[in-house]
């Protein structure tokens, strides 16, 4: 594909995500005009604009951007070492890893405030994702896509069982859980946003690091072998990075589902299976979906709100069936 | 061996001819069967005297010969209960086995095309309405299968592509749950509450009634069933490959598709989305026999044996609190699957 229509996309795809992010601040229950969210975003006064911007809008399009990026980010990176394209976050238990890290914090340790979920959400999904890692390297083909697609999917589901359980039997703690588990960009805090970003950060850069390796392994183990690339090292890297995005994510929003499955369908069918490209425009179009969806969600029933997750799905779903149907889905 | 018969030189496998009849029998497959034949029998009979009341098992065989004391308790109050987590477990380990086959796709299963979505969502409408409990199961059902017709429908593009159907599968699934979701945040507390143990599946306050239901289709589509055991073997095959064999390959995946479709919307209609059985028992029989594809009669059989083991312990691990049997089989199936995986030997 020539580079030309690829930079196009992802000139396209940032114009979005800018379209995306100003509306994100604009609009609400009460609307805000666009020039005037510059003018405040530049100069804060004691306006109700500025508050309602400073103190709502701001964290939450900033947790948009990092769960958005975060998630389709960890999409491309999970679909790539499972070789699977129902890969998605999920996978690696990291999802279902954080959960339980939440009902921990509830249930064990009495935590009740969304900001001190959070370190118990990453722990889990680390402890997750690294065990399902370590305990497919350690099969007889060594991580391999389905040894590891499978290990992560009956680790989540076993986990997921653990939370529900946990929950049917301790009414107390489903009614402070919920709030967490709702998917959801409304109601966090600033603080929330300002310790996920680094985490979100620092999985970008490792990710676009091992791009190049995965490319590689896409032509298969040996084939990169010849390249000269250790599989080993850039699987390992590819699932930190993943795990790393995943759990950061899902700590600050809860289970959000679909952007990291669908986006990067969406971007390989646009920008080829070259994964710096499709990462690239997965990067923008990822929190131009999620930031889309949370504002459609907060308009439709005014002053009620839809939650980002289901708005996602709902308006991602016909793209990918159209995506899917012109054939024009590349192999991961 | 009869005179004039193929010798048949794979290693584990023997011709057996019985008067007319000459079919080849895979040695290991077959002690599976027989294993987990044998396992079930013994969780059935270890289900049947759990309870509120314990029921050793000599006294359970008795009673289900109708001899002894525990007749009723053995006979009226557990045993449809079990023979519903049995059939349940059985279409979901067969519905399991052929939407793996015909997707080419370990992770493929009743969820992954949206036939629990679609039951789920249509059940959650139900209860959230004025509508009778009795309409419960119909529209369940009526809702899987049109869930599972749209992702025919939207993925049937000259043919059945594998990968097609499986991406359109998880679009419309995806996009179900939402729609339930809205639901479910919209209806009174109760009702979403009742939702939500409907979603994760359960066997609980279940008879005779719903096996019929669940056994008569599979008493029907047994013949099918015989011939997808020998249909699945192409369907592994490059496309290409199979076509140049004389398979139809479209055609056969269409069938064994729709056929792994009405057996899981059937139990899922009965049961609940008992979410992990259909992939777990398919892809548990597939590394016990050491076979290619998952096994159909052992994934039945290992679907059967996770149903009634999860249900027995979900209705007496925290009782008198019944927990859903669907968290129970991910509980139990998803650490066995795991440990199948990481073991070193073959």
């Amino acid at each position: 594909m020539r580079t030309n229509r690829r930079l196009a996309v992802l000139a396209g795809s940032a114009v979005l995500l800018a379209a995306a992010v100003l509306l994100s601040l604009a609009a609400g229950s009460r609307g805000i005009a666009p020039g005037r969210v510059l003018q405040v975003l530049l100069r804060p006064d004691d306006s109700d604009a500025s508050a309602i911007l400073w103190s709502l809008r701001v964290p939450r399009t900033i947790i948009g951007l990092a769960v958005g990026a975060g998630l389709a980010t960890a999409g491309v990176l999970m679909q790539a070492l499972t070789r699977n394209p129902l890969a998605d976050p999920r996978i690696m238990g990291v999802s279902s890893g954080a959960s339980l890290g939440v009902v921990a914090a509830i249930n064990v340790f009495g935590l009740t405030t969304l900001p001190s979920y959070i370190w118990f959400g990453i722990a889990g999904a680390a402890l997750a994702g690294t065990f399902v890692y370590a305990l497919a390297a350690r099969a007889r083909d060594g991580a391999s896509p389905v040894t590891l697609a499978l290990a992560g999917t009956a680790l989540d589901a076993s986990l997921t069982g653990v939370v529900i359980g946990v929950l049917t039997v301790n009414v107390k703690t489903f009614d402070q859980y919920r709030f967490w588990a709702v998917g959801s960009l409304s109601g966090r805090p600033i603080e929330v946003a300002l310790w996920v970003l680094p985490f979100v950060v620092a999985g970008i850069v490792l990710a676009f690091g091992v791009a190049g390796g995965l490319d590689a392994l896409a032509l298969g183990d040996d084939v990169a072998r010849g390249l000269g690339r250790n599989v080993g090292r850039v699987r390992l890297a590819a699932a930190v990075a993943a795990i790393v995005l995943t759990g950061a994510a899902v700590a600050a929003a809860g289970p959000i589902g679909f952007v990291g499955l669908a986006l990067p369908h969406l971007a390989r069918g646009l920008v080829g299976a070259h994964h710096r490209w499709v990462m690239a425009v997965s990067l923008l179009l990822g929190p131009a979906l999620l930031l889309g969806a949370d504002v459609i969600g907060r308009l439709v029933v005014p002053p009620a709100e839809i939650r980002a997750g289901i708005v996602t799905a709902l308006v991602g779903a016909p793209f990918l069936i159209l995506l899917v149907r012109r054939g024009r889905t590349v192999t991961a | 061996m009869r005179t004039g018969a193929p010798s048949y030189p794979v290693a584990g496998r023997v011709v057996v001819s019985a008067g007319p009849l000459t079919f080849v029998l895979r040695r290991r497959a077959a002690g599976m069967f027989l294993l987990l034949l044998a396992l079930t029998a013994v969780a059935v009979v270890l289900s049947l005297g759990v309870g509120s009341t314990f029921v050793a098992p000599a006294d359970v065989v008795r009673a289900l010969a109708g001899d002894g004391p525990f007749t009723i308790v053995v006979q009226d109050l557990r045993l449809p209960r079990i023979v519903v987590a049995l059939a349940v477990g059985t279409l979901l380990g067969l519905s399991g086995a052929l939407l793996q086959a015909v997707s080419r796709n370990p992770l493929a299963s009743p969820d992954v095309i949206g036939v629990s979505q679609g039951a789920g969502f249509a059940a959650t409408v139900v209860m959230s309405t004025d509508l009778g409990a009795a309409w419960l199961g119909p529209f369940a059902l009526l809702g899987g299968l049109t869930a599972a017709t749209v992702v025919f429908t939207l993925s049937w593009r000259y043919g059945l592509a594998a990968r097609r159907f499986v991406l359109c599968g998880i679009a419309v699934a995806l996009a179900t749950k939402a729609l339930t979701e809205i639901f479910i945040v919209g209806a009174d507390a109760i009702d979403g509450q009742r939702a939500q143990v409907w979603l994760a599946g359960s066997v609980a306050g279940t008879g005779y009634a719903e096996a019929r239901i669940l056994l008569i289709p599979l008493v029907v589509l047994l013949p099918v069933l015989l011939w997808a055991g020998r249909a699945m073997d192409t369907t592994a095959l490059d496309d290409g490959v199979a076509r140049g064999l004389g398979v139809r390959v479209t055609q056969r995946r269409l069938l064994l598709g729709v056929v792994g479709v009405i057996l899981a919307a059937l139990a899922i209609s009965q049961a609940g989305a008992v979410d992990f059985v259909a992939l777990a028992a398919a892809q548990l029989a597939r590394r016990l026999v050491r076979a290619e594809r998952p096994p159909l009669a052992c994934s039945a059989l290992a679907g059967a044996l996770l149903t009634v083991v999860a249900d027995l312990v979900a209705r007496t691990a925290f009782a008198p609190v019944q927990l859903p049997v669907g968290v129970l089989t991910a509980v139990l199936g998803g650490p066995y699957l795991l440990w199948l995986l990481v073991r070193r030997t073959p």
